[in-house]
């Protein structure tokens, strides 16, 4: 058998079995778990999908709150039932006003809006470098918020948008999750994604040897912004409110902690840190929880504590967890 | 409405927040310019400034030059500290790495102030008497007002002064310029960014003092906002640069006010929208910020 | 090999961490045993602990506002404990940190309501979290009590388990344009609003609306971004208007108020400054001194109010926590927890749905923050607004408006 179809074939039995998997923590675990699961889904996405600039292409990009707004706002501008839509959104033009789109077209519909700007936005914007890429996505970021508070016809505002149907699940999370992770990994293993990591390297090389800089950095871009676009949906059904303040520096942050601690330019990795700096805060937060009820308040030690892990994996591990390896599962065929 | 008098007055009000931009910038650049590290934790130490100026102001003895110069002096060490325990471990990391860690004390910091001041916001008054108004032909301003935009030219003739003339800047420039050179050349790197650190959490400090008597409140975040937009004011200034910091500070400093100040009040609520979007224009101009030097800037 | 060895103990890692977040968490001492999660009915045959939801964001943007709510909220739980529990029954309450984040506040929420089975939640003083948490608990039948959420149509959005322990923003906009006009005599108003925030947004509309309403004029609308320390440029604008505003109304959260008022003082306008619950904080005396004057804003509770309960209040926080109360929130966070105990106390059962119509039923509930009754089938309460006046940085009552 050719090394291509086995590892379809072994992809396909993998992705069975995480619906296998994901169908049992369905009927066992309760809403709590499930939920927090599917923030995990969503972070996988965000994650892996930075990776893609941040990790792979070595633009240090931080304009993923601005990205992750424009899906949640696309998206739950079409979800909101019409009825809710002509009562809290008169100025809306009459088009918008009278479609209630399905969840899926509605999500991906963000992710193209958020790709879109961002091709408009990385012309500009790409041709920094380094720290000032990441100071210009970051003003992106503010640039967006600042729009969302101030366009009252569109996003109403400080008010925000509430009351989107929350549609938001794991089975959507995951299985964006693994597309995600199956778009960027074919990506990386592409010339693509050769020219990717060529740029991070040695761009003068990688421009030598007839890597185009601007198109490979601007494809990293976009397909990451589409990503996060996408997850700002998801995120948005999730929490069925949003307004302009929900996509702020802290995400950006959280997200970027998560790649870094995980291994920049290893997909598993990006997938661990996700994970891991999911599942850990709130972990963190029961013994809060449990320590406050027995009376002796400490909230803030749980923050305290991850960030003291996050300096401590940094310090010990500067390449992150998984440095830039990847975890090869068992039955894949190497393609070289 | 811009008469002679008001635009004066948004004169006087783009210096008085320049100056503040610009101290916090200083430290930021350096530290930046030896480690390529941008330094997210600065900001929490010029609250830290802030606080501690604020106990001291309310011992009533202390008297008032001793509530700046004491902040100065012990947010520097905390700053030499903060580098040795959390990025001296890290020296030649991948700067990703170093700005995590940053992110990670940042945090550390402002948790830790949360949890043992709690984060209600208290009043920093200085004593009374001491800040007057003045107003000279129709323009106001405070006695606070002239001692920021005094202290800050001061402060910041005092580095440009030592970083030109000592042996300890001359050393810090040969660093920031190629750290390895200045290691073989039997450059003490250590020593020198512990100065670097020290200097640039003093700066802070006076920085998060002028800020919390201006603002008249101190509360454990902020300093968030105001790093984060010292950081804009070196990266347009070019960061690495300390002239850079300088005029970066001012720039966004008046950029401020004045979109605020001469435009109409429906645009007031964009002014941080503004004020990237500045910061966008200048770097598409000069990639490497207005003082920078084109350099082969590799994340 | 290594690497098999790496995965491994990654695995382990992870099945730990996992199963860490997935053993319920123990009893904390005190409490009778309750690790095993009992359905309400049998819970109340054992007669073990009434387990309530206490949703704040105690670390965070929130925490200056939440803190103080979440300890007059506990303050409430040890007094009802010490008086003998609901029904015989003690409280527990169950705390977690929204750490003023939506994502955290929600599942938060979903962990009250799904691993802690707690019978009603209360909490949260900010609509944008009220929004995100509120649903869930309406989805799972379990009563929301929102101590300071203040966007009036907040129980509408959400649904028939949501209540509001304060008055809504228009309430208290509505008395302070109202003291304005009547009281002060004013006719025209300039505005100054938070363009940051849902509630300073809000607060500003329910006021020009009144105004207008009543046949005042707006003579100028300027914005500001919470944060920013200068306010020099939209002074220049007032002082530039011919004829000058009878009063200015400054709609802000507790970080500005002391500084507006300064900056508006110094530069020389000495009209009225009108205001809502944003304004109650100690910082207008503390940072204006003596410049604080002729300042009046509309809130929840005076705390000089010489009522028996409010001064029961103000004493017995002082003496838990060693502080007076810093703000409305705590009292706020105190009368939601009696609200939800006088609930259970006359619903005569831990139900979450008997605990819902019993809280509907609500008239006349005394709570520190006024008198708080529930009109037939609202669940937005009528409740008395208080207007406090500052002169010389000190604060007094001035009147007490019937909506």
């Amino acid at each position: 058998m050719k090394g291509s179809t086995r590892n379809l074939l072994v992809g396909v039995a993998y992705v069975v079995l995480l619906g296998g998997l994901l169908w049992l923590a369905q009927s066992t675990l309760n809403n709590y778990y499930l939920r927090i699961l599917a923030v995990i889904g969503i972070n996988i996405i965000l994650t892996v999908s930075l990776n893609l600039t941040n990790g792979f292409t070595g633009d240090f990009s931080l304009g993923i709150a601005a990205f992750m707004a424009i899906g949640a706002y696309t998206a739950a501008l079409l979800s909101l039932p019409v009825a809710m839509k002509t009562a809290s959104f008169p100025g809306l033009p009459e088009w918008l006003q009278g479609i209630a789109a399905p969840f899926l077209p509605a999500t991906i519909a963000g992710g193209l809006l958020a790709a879109g700007v961002a091709a408009l936005v990385g012309v500009p914007v790409l041709r920094l470098r380094g720290h000032y890429l990441a100071v210009a996505t970051l003003g992106l970021m503010v640039i967006v918020r600042i729009v969302a508070n101030n366009w009252q016809d569109v996003t109403r505002g400080a008010r925000g948008i509430n009351g989107l149907p929350p549609v938001s699940n794991i089975w959507w999370t995951f299985g964006w999750a693994v597309i995600t992770i199956y778009v960027v990994w074919m990506i990386v293993n592409s010339p693509y994604g050769r020219a990717m990591i060529g740029v991070r390297e040695d761009w003068l090389a990688a421009q030598a040897r007839g890597v185009r800089l601007l198109r490979t950095r601007m494809l990293a871009f976009t397909i990451s912004a589409f990503f996060a676009g996408v997850a700002g949906a998801l995120w948005a059904h999730l929490i069925t409110a949003i307004t302009p303040s929900s996509f702020s520096f802290v995400i950006t942050f959280n997200i970027v902690v998560m790649l870094v601690v995980g291994g920049m330019g290893s997909i598993t990795g990006s997938v661990l840190g996700a994970v891991l700096l999911t599942l850990l805060p709130e972990g963190l937060r029961q013994v809060e929880t449990a320590l406050a009820s027995g009376g002796a308040p400490v909230y803030g030690l749980s923050q305290i504590i991850i960030a003291l892990l996050a300096a401590l994996v940094m310090i010990f591990r500067r390449q992150g967890l998984f440095g830039g390896k990847e975890l090869r599962l068992p039955g894949m065929v190497e393609r070289e | 409405m811009f008469t002679p008098t008001y635009v004066v007055q948004q004169i006087i009000n783009g210096v008085n927040l320049g100056s503040m931009y610009a101290l916090i910038a200083i430290g930021l650049t350096i530290v930046y310019g030896l480690l390529r590290l941008i330094n997210f934790a600065h900001g929490d130490l010029m609250m830290l400034g802030a606080y501690l100026g604020l106990l001291l102001l309310s011992a009533t003895f202390t008297p008032l030059l001793l509530t700046l110069l004491i902040p100065m002096l012990v947010i520097g060490f905390v700053g030499v500290l903060v580098e040795r325990v959390a990025y001296r471990p890290l020296r030649g990391a991948p700067e990703v790495t170093m700005l995590i860690t940053s992110l990670a004390v940042s945090s550390i910091i402002e948790n830790t102030m949360v949890m043992s001041v709690t984060a209600q916001p208290r009043a920093f008054t200085l004593p009374p008497g001491v800040n007057q108004l003045h107003t000279v032909a129709g323009v106001s301003f405070s006695t606070l007002d002239v001692v920021t935009v005094a202290l800050s030219v001061t402060l910041m003739t005092a580095l440009t002064l030592y970083i030109r003339m000592s042996r300890t800047g001359i050393a810090m420039r040969a660093a920031a310029e190629n750290l390895r050179a200045a290691r073989l050349m039997g450059i003490d790197i250590n020593r020198v960014v512990m100065v670097a650190f020290f200097l640039g959490s003093a700066l802070a400090a006076v920085a998060g003092w002028l800020w919390a008597a201006k603002y008249s409140t101190v509360e454990p975040f902020m300093g968030f906002l105001p790093g984060l937009k010292a950081f804009v004011a070196a990266v347009i200034g070019g960061i690495g640069v300390i002239p850079g910091a300088m005029l970066g500070g001012y720039l966004l400093g008046f950029a401020e006010i004045f979109f605020v100040g001469f435009l109409p009040p429906a645009f007031s609520g964009y002014r941080d929208a503004f004020v990237f979007a500045l910061l966008l224009i200048i770097l598409l101009i000069r990639p490497n910020g207005i003082l920078g030097t084109a350099t082969d800037e590799r994340a | 090999m290594r690497h098999t060895w790496k995965l491994l103990s990654l695995l382990v890692v992870m099945s730990l961490l996992l199963a860490a977040c997935a053993t319920p968490v123990a009893a904390p001492a005190g409490a009778p045993a309750a690790a095993t999660q009992a359905a309400g009915e049998e819970a109340a045959a054992s007669g073990e602990a009434i387990k309530i939801g206490a949703l704040y964001g105690v670390t965070g943007g929130m925490s200056s506002i939440d803190e103080p709510g979440l300890n007059g909220f506990k303050l409430a739980a040890k007094q009802i404990n010490e008086a003998g529990g609901i029904n015989g029954r003690m409280v527990e309450v169950v705390a977690i940190d929204g750490k003023s984040d939506q994502t955290a506040t929600t599942s938060a929420a979903t962990e009250l309501i799904e691993v802690h089975k707690v019978v009603a939640i209360g909490g949260l003083n900010d609509s944008t979290f009220a929004l995100a948490a509120g649903p869930l608990a309406q989805a799972a039948g379990i009563p929301f009590v929102t101590a300071g959420a203040t966007l009036p149509t907040l129980p509408e959005q959400i649904g028939d388990y949501f209540f509001m322990a304060p008055f809504g923003d228009d309430a208290q906009a509505y008395a302070i344009a109202d003291y304005a006009m009547n009281e002060l005599g004013a006719k025209s108003a300039y505005m100054l609003v938070d363009q940051a925030y849902d509630f300073t947004t809000a607060l500003a509309r329910f006021f020009k609306e009144r105004w207008e309403a009543n046949g005042g004029t707006i003579v100028l609308e300027d914005t500001y971004n919470s944060g920013d320390t200068d306010f020099s440029a939209q002074i220049a604008r007032v002082k530039a208007l011919d004829p000058q505003p009878d009063v200015l109304f400054i709609s802000a959260i507790p970080n500005e108020a002391g500084i507006t008022t300064k900056q508006f003082r110094e530069a020389g306008l000495a009209q009225p400054i009108l205001s809502g619950d944003g304004f109650d904080t100690p910082l207008i005396g503390e940072v204006a001194g003596e410049l604080a004057d002729a300042v009046y804003y509309s809130t929840h509770a005076s705390l000089d109010n010489a009522a028996e309960n409010v001064q029961a209040f103000v004493s017995a926080y002082e003496a838990e926590y060693g502080r007076k109360p810093e703000n409305a929130f705590a009292a706020l966070g105190y009368d939601t927890m009696n609200l939800i105990a006088d609930a259970i106390r006359r619903a005569g059962s831990t139900d979450p749905a008997a605990i819902r119509d019993a809280l509907a039923a609500t008239q006349g509930f005394q709570a520190v923050t006024g008198v708080i009754s529930y009109p037939e089938g609202e669940r937005k309460p009528t409740k008395s607004v208080t207007i406090i006046q500052v002169q010389d940085g000190v604060y007094s009552f001035a009147a007490e408006v019937q909506p």
